[in-house]
Parts: structure tokens; sequence; C-alpha cells
């Protein structure tokens, strides 16, 4: 959660560049909703109940749960407008995330200043 | 000290920056505990007491490295991205049930895609 709460810190500046986050996770909709809420995020937080987009992508840890169970890889990627991959960063250690700088330096640097 | 020390470790664990290089925090962990060793063998009096803390703060040290290498590891897999190829699509429900693809998005506005592990 740690990296969505720094996501969320520079929210703001993110809108202003006219950019949808996409926060995927297993868990189920109420409480993704619960989640935002609470911090208060501008986020679209969709349910991957049964992994199987992370699955597609590649981005299954198996059994890297506490209980056991599949977990996603946490992973962040940009899209452009035309929806082609400009920047992702994909896990190798859990507690390691993409400073959310990097992430707003990836989005910046698609096209320039938009109106 | 002990409750400082672990009060500067949950603040420091928040700034990105240390957060994503554990190997060069437990780094700094072995370099103080070396450190340590050296000042209390030059000390005089009751060592004892200080061989102890030393010994906790070893022990804290190797717990620490093992979970940082071994236990937060994630295994590598090779994902579907590829910069300048769009990923393939998908389409899953928000919170309101609605169906939402990043396709919606396309030639509208960029787009974030954050996975992550969700609460537990």
């Amino acid at each position: 959660m740690a990296e969505l709460q720094g996501l969320g810190a520079k929210l703001s500046e993110a809108e202003r560049a006219g950019v949808e986050i996409v926060a995927i996770s297993p868990d189920p909709n109420e409480r993704s909703q619960r989640v935002a809420d609470g911090l208060k995020l501008g986020y679209r937080f969709l349910a991957d109940p049964d992994l199987a987009v992370a699955r597609r992508y590649g981005l299954v840890h198996a059994r890297g749960g506490p209980e056991g169970q599949d977990v996603p890889r946490p992973a962040t990627v940009v899209l452009d407008k035309d929806g082609i991959v400009r920047w992702f960063s994909v896990a190798r250690n859990y507690q390691v995330r993409p400073d959310p700088a990097d992430v707003l330096r990836a989005v910046r640097a698609l096209d320039g200043p938009r109106p | 000290m002990a409750v400082g020390a672990v009060a500067a470790y949950a603040l420091l664990l928040r700034v990105p920056v240390v957060r994503n290089h554990p190997e060069a925090y437990v780094v700094a962990f072995a370099l103080a505990t070396a450190l340590g060793v050296l000042a209390v063998r030059r000390a005089r009096g009751r060592r004892w007491p200080a061989w102890l803390a030393l010994g906790v703060a070893g022990l804290l040290l190797v717990v620490g490295a093992w979970f940082n290498f071994v236990i937060a590891r994630v295994p590598d897999t090779p994902t579907a991205f590829r910069v300048g190829a769009p990923p393939p699509d998908f389409t899953l429900k928000d919170a309101a049930g609605r169906p939402v693809s990043p396709a919606d998005y396309r030639g509208r506005k960029p787009v974030v895609l954050v996975f992550y592990r969700g609460y537990w």
C-alpha cells in the first residue's frame, strides 16, 4: 500500500497532467473502495479477484501471500494516449516500488505539457 | 534509545529512497554494528551489558538481511509489457461494478496501471 500512498501524495500533480490512475489488486471491490475513500485517492480501483489479468500479464508471484496464496507481482505501467506502453517497472523485491517521482517523470515525458 | 531507533526505522521506511534500497540499509546497519563492536572492545569496566546489546543488534541484522534478501524477493517472471507495444487489453469491474478497460481511454488520456498486492 505504501506506493499507493506515495502516488496519492502526488496525485494532484498527476491529475493536472490529465492521467488516469488505475489500481488493480485481488481485493474485493467494496474493500478497495473503502481503501480509496480512506486515503482520499482519486484512483479507479479494479478488482482482479482470481488474478486473471495478473496471470495474462505475467505478474503472478506464486504462493507469495502470507497464507501461501498467489499474489500479483507489484508493477507500474505507463500507457500513452494511444494505449502504448511507454514505461514500466516490475518488482523484484516486494518492498521495492518505483519512486512516485519516477512515475510522474515517465508520465510527463509522454508528449510534453498538454492544454 | 531502542525506542528511538525503532521509531526512526519506521519513519525512514516511509521514504521511497530508503525503502527502495534494502541492501544499503542492511550494509549501514552492519557497519554500525561493527563500529559498536570496536567501541565495546576498547571500553573499560563492565562490558557484558554492551556485548548483550550488540548480540541483540547482530541478531536483528541477520533477521533483517534474511527478510530483505530472501523473504521479500519476488521471483522474476516474463511479463507481457514491451515498451513501444500495447499490452493485452482486459476488462475488470470497478468498485461500482462498472466494467473498465484500458482501451476505454485510448485516444483520450494516458493511463498508469498500478498492480498491487492488496490489503490482507
